[in-house]
């Protein structure tokens, strides 16, 4: 059975509070650290920029991470559902892992039109879906269903 | 030739006595079988037992050697243990002896005395006073058994509120499929 979109909205917002949480945790523990240190402007700015990336980093290996491996972000695990090739019970090639992130990215451009098709879809699948040849199944405590 | 002859008479002697004995052995019996099987030997014997004579005389005993001896027969002859083995072997026996116990009123007369003397409150404020309680309470608190109780119950709990959502979260996906399929016209 795949995971619809209210489901997965919820498991999506469990993981967004956790990758911007420890970011935040993060840039709070760092920023009162160089707060005792008088840095010039240029420096504190180039801090931010490699702030931003590492943080654009983090959140790329999170879920690349967590969907090329177990399929199951901690979000998922808590609404038991598991991101799963289209063709196959197997977890995402990394590369597709991060298409189907940016592809994530683009379904919310145009006013989240890009996740529409997973209310219209037989299997639910969303433009991240389909760029990532993926599907999104949901999962009992030990196994698929 | 005398000193047989006597001996045959106290032979003779010793036999007729002994024969008179039976006799009134037997006779005592069957005495006391009829005061027994007589009407009004139930009558006499309650008499005896209601009259001051009585109570003196389980005094008497009282007082004297008579409790102590008993005690030391109960503790030579295991009478206590054999009475709790056969109690706790019979194992309804055992239910009933203490039910009915628990449920006589004079047991709930005196629990209920006891619940309302002073003496509960006493006992009570002298323990909560005492640092060993409140120590014993502690190593009880930090036990690995309650603590685990405490996790399981909090993760039973979590686990609870997860399995809802969830099985919420799956009613709206069916109910908002529906409503979109409904609006762009696109049945299943």
């Amino acid at each position: 059975m795949y995971a619809g979109l209210v489901t997965r909205a919820l498991a999506f917002a469990v993981d967004a509070a956790i990758v911007d949480l420890t970011g935040i945790f993060v840039g709070v523990v760092v920023g009162l650290g160089l707060s005792v240190l008088k840095t010039p402007d240029s420096v504190d700015h180039l801090l931010l920029a490699i702030g931003g990336v590492l943080f654009v980093v983090w959140t790329v290996a999170y879920f690349v991470g967590f969907w090329s491996t177990t399929g199951q972000t901690p979000g998922n695990r808590l609404m038991h559902i598991r991101v799963r090739r289209a063709s196959e019970d197997a977890a995402l090639r990394p590369r597709w892992a991060f298409v189907r992130l940016i592809g994530t990215g683009l379904a919310a451009l145009p006013l989240l039109l890009g996740f529409l098709p997973m209310l219209l879809t037989d299997r639910r699948r969303g433009l991240q879906d389909m760029l990532g040849r993926s599907v999104v199944v949901h999962v009992r405590a030990g196994g698929a269903r | 030739m005398r000193v047989p002859l006597l001996s045959q008479g106290l032979s003779v002697g010793r036999r007729a006595s002994s024969a008179a004995a039976d006799a009134a052995g037997r006779a005592a019996l069957a005495g006391l079988d009829a005061l027994l099987d007589w009407r009004y030997t139930d009558e006499a014997v309650q008499r005896v037992l209601s009259s001051p004579v009585a109570d003196r005389a389980v005094g008497h005993a009282l007082r004297g050697p008579l409790v102590d001896a008993i005690a030391r027969d109960l503790t030579r002859y295991a009478v206590l243990e054999r009475v709790a083995d056969e109690l706790v072997a019979d194992e309804a026996e055992l239910e009933r002896v203490v039910g009915s116990v628990v449920d006589s009123p004079v047991v709930q007369r005196a629990a209920t005395q006891v619940l309302g003397s002073r003496l509960l409150d006493t006992i009570v404020e002298r323990l909560l006073e005492s640092e060993e309680l409140w120590l014993m309470v502690d190593e009880i608190a930090h036990s690995p058994a309650v603590t685990d109780a405490i996790g399981q119950q909090s993760v039973g709990f979590a686990d609870q509120v997860a399995g809802q959502v969830r099985v919420r979260s799956q009613r709206a996906d069916a109910g908002l499929e529906r409503v979109a399929r409904r609006l762009l016209r696109r049945p299943r």
